[in-house]
């Protein structure tokens, strides 16, 4: 392994102990204290609380949709399984959305790029010019900090009057005349929800599952990444992370979550001592591709995809070359020019649902199409079309499929969404 | 008294010597014009390989080649006994096998015979041929007998054969680094073509560098996108993993104003190949127009742009450009 900086002898040590002692004392007398809030009946293990919209799941698809239907005007709840929001641009690293833009044009906007932009000015970043072709298809993915992302997304979810419950998941749901029961168990608390409407951004359409729709699940799923940094120090949103595939990696539960991580990490650290090299960044968790998708009332097939099909009930645009990666790597296959592939409401509903709504990579999808449509920004397009979706149905009391289509288009572009075709 | 015939021996050292049997004057003369038209057609052949074409050196190379093949029949004629005992040698059949192997393989040019006629200044650029006409132009470039691709480019409305347009085609891999130029545009007093210029001058930096460093793996080996050898995306030593690549064409008509532009920029259509799902015709995508940047280091750099509303006639230099790769034995 590396030396590290000069050993610390008893005067340095003297030192940079006072120093510590010192800069400490200093910290907490000025400004980096806070008081969290008290929660009310915190020893109670058991609440129960009613809302409009439920979303599960804060990561990519997630916090858009939770955003969107507090905006509109719906009693929003985000259960999150994890820390912090984000899922795979944070938890997971892959801190890089994209992509926006198509053929010179910005294709998707919304909430999820007002994220971006967001973070990218706050840390002094450079956005993409979209002007520019991009030599290869990545290049127009934006760079952020994926530490101010989780914590612009709270901001952002708290200015639009959305609850959060990390460390949650739902242990079950039942349908009610109005909506669904939902029973969530985090440490120390179980919460029943009422809700009107859920949204399942999952990635594995967990809460579908759940719920006994139908799903698809290939036998062999595309590997996730584990990223990490070995060596020299990683920079947020100006240094690129390493990159450890971890095949067979699925996100179906927390058992398989377990094992992808262990298995991960555990290869990591057999890296860094054959290296002799110094771990100087590690993500919490492995980023997935793959894991269960749902059966929509309609599919997105890659022929569809790749033709730039404009679904009837098109809500929202896509961008991103077929990318399917196997143990022998990625050859991504670009998507012609002028191609902007479209994404159908139908494929976020789950085939005889009446009040869930599907958004992120679990939409229903072949695989080839869905490996191309698992990306961020497309996801993030998903999520604020669900959860306009979802408000406008909670709101006026029908299904998400009930909701006349011009009323969810209309109220997109008024939230900043670009909406597919002239209609 | 001496009598007989006066003697007229010779001195000494000619007393061994036999006179060389030259035979008839038919003969002689057969022999020594076989020997001549010989060194023509070897001074021309080895001039025809090493310098660019011309029409008088292989004109003059050919015709004398058929000369020498009639003097060659005579000389066989007037040899034609001890020639026969050739035909009884075993030394025949070696020297025939080695003929018709040789034949052959030059024949099939293989990788190192390519090699070998990319060296000549005449027949490496015959490998590759471009022809432009009123209504098409077209290249093709067959680097193996089993891999012809041909562009034909069908001119637009707004293309003049009396002033044609500045033409670059050359390859690039997936990491959009240059790695052949097939077709070097015409010398302009308008300068180069940037971006393909700019590519170009990249890659041979590159080449350069890795070749200072030794560093024999970024040079030869065949790793995805680190090859500097077009073999190894056009056919690969292993068929079975082929690395995609791009075959890319800027185009500039000179002096073309539109609107308040005076000279409408050049523009880059290309096309990616991909040998793994292999297509006879490909037609090749408008990408953009170059302009002038800095990069990250603050060096000169060429990006492409998407075409906008400055663009009008340049638009119309070409109709579609068609890609054609043979790939039948």
């Amino acid at each position: 392994m590396k030396e590290r900086t000069s050993p610390t002898d008893r005067r340095d040590f003297l030192q940079q102990s006072l120093l510590g002692t010192a800069g400490a004392g200093i910290a907490i007398a000025s400004s980096a204290h806070v008081t969290a809030a008290e929660i009310p009946d915190a020893a109670e293990p058991e609440i129960t609380q009613e809302v409009d919209v439920l979303v599960v799941g804060g990561g990519t698809a997630g916090i858009i949709a939770a955003i969107q239907a507090g905006r509109s005007g719906a009693k929003t709840l985000l259960i999150e399984r994890n820390a912090q929001l984000g899922g795979t641009t944070t938890t997971g690293g892959v801190a890089f959305p994209g992509l926006f833009d198509a053929w010179g044009k910005q294709v998707i906007a919304g909430i999820g790029w007002e994220l971006v932009k967001e973070c990218v000015e706050l840390d002094g970043g450079k956005l993409p010019n979209f002007a520019k072709v991009p030599q290869r298809h990545w290049m127009n993915q934006v760079h952020i900090n994926q530490f101010l992302y989780a914590l612009l997304a709270e901001e952002k979810c708290a200015e639009a009057g959305v609850q959060i419950a990390c460390y949650e998941f739902p242990g079950s749901l039942t349908a009610t005349g109005s909506g669904w029961q939902v029973d969530c168990v985090g440490f120390g608390t179980r919460r029943r929800v009422l809700c009107q409407q859920i949204i399942d951004c999952t990635g594995g359409a967990e809460v579908a599952g759940m719920a006994g729709f139908e799903r698809l699940h290939e036998d062999e799923r595309q590997p996730g990444s584990y990223l990490f940094k070995l060596g020299k120090p990683h920079e947020p949103a100006a240094t690129q992370l390493h990159r450890l595939y971890v095949h067979g990696a699925d996100s179906t539960n927390s058992r398989t979550v377990t094992e992808a991580n262990l298995t991960g990490r555990k290869a990591i650290l057999a890296k860094l001592r054959k290296d002799k090299q110094r771990l100087m960044h590690l993500q919490p968790e492995t980023g997935f591709r793959e894991s269960f998708r749902i059966v929509g009332e309609t599919m997105i097939t890659v022929n569809d995809y790749t033709s730039g099909r404009l679904f009837e009930d098109a809500i929202s645009n896509a961008f991103y070359p077929v990318d399917l990666h196997t143990k022998s790597g990625v050859k991504p296959k670009p998507l012609k020019p002028g191609t902007v592939p479209t994404i159908p409401l139908r494929a976020l509903v789950p085939k005889g649902s009446r009040n869930i709504l599907v958004a992120g990579r679990c939409l229903s999808s072949d695989r080839l199409a869905n490996s191309g449509l698992r990306v961020q920004a497309s996801c993030m397009g998903m999520g604020q079309a669900a959860g306009v979706a979802a408000a406008l149905a909670a709101k006026s009391g029908t299904t998400p499929l009930e909701v006349p289509l011009a009323e969810i288009r209309q109220t997109l572009r008024d939230h900043g969404q670009i909406v597919p075709g002239k209609a | 008294m001496i009598t007989g015939r006066l003697s007229r021996e010779k001195p000494e050292h000619y007393r061994h010597v036999k006179k060389p049997n030259l035979g008839s004057l038919r003969r002689r003369f057969t022999s020594l014009f076989t020997g001549l038209t010989f060194l023509v057609l070897a001074v021309t052949g080895v001039l025809a390989f090493l310098r660019p074409f011309s029409l008088s050196l292989v004109g003059l190379h050919a015709l004398v080649g058929f000369l020498f093949i009639v003097l060659v029949g005579l000389h066989v004629t007037n040899n034609r006994r001890p020639l026969k005992g050739y035909l009884h040698s075993r030394s025949l059949w070696v020297t025939l096998t080695l003929t018709v192997l040789i034949a052959v393989v030059i024949w099939q040019r293989p990788a190192p015979v390519r090699a070998l006629m990319g060296l000549s200044a005449n027949l490496g650029p015959a490998q590759e041929r471009f022809e432009m006409s009123e209504g098409e132009m077209v290249f093709q470039y067959a680097p193996d007998p089993s891999y012809r691709m041909q562009l034909t480019i069908k001119t637009g409305p707004a293309y003049n054969i009396a002033t044609p347009p500045r033409v670059a085609i050359w390859l690039e891999n997936q990491g959009a680094y240059h790695i052949k130029t097939l077709l070097v545009p015409e010398a302009s007093a308008a300068g180069t073509l940037p971006y393909w210029s700019f590519k170009r001058e990249g890659w041979e930096k590159a080449k350069r560098e890795a070749e200072e460093e030794a560093n024999i793996d970024a040079v030869s080996a065949a790793t995805p996108n680190g090859s500097f050898d077009p073999a190894d995306y056009i056919l690969p030593a292993d068929p079975d993993n082929p690395m995609p690549y791009r075959l890319l064409i800027e185009i500039d008509q000179t002096g073309d104003s539109h609107g308040s532009v005076e000279d409408q920029a050049s523009l880059v259509y290309s096309v990616e190949i991909d040998n793994a799902s292999p297509q006879t015709f490909q037609l090749l995508d408008l990408v953009g127009y170059p302009q002038q940047e800095e990069d990250r280091d603050g060096k000169e750099a060429w990006a492409l742009y998407y075409v906008d509303e400055g663009f009008g006639s340049a638009l119309d230099l070409i109709d579609s450009a068609l890609l054609t790769i043979d790939r039948s034995e």
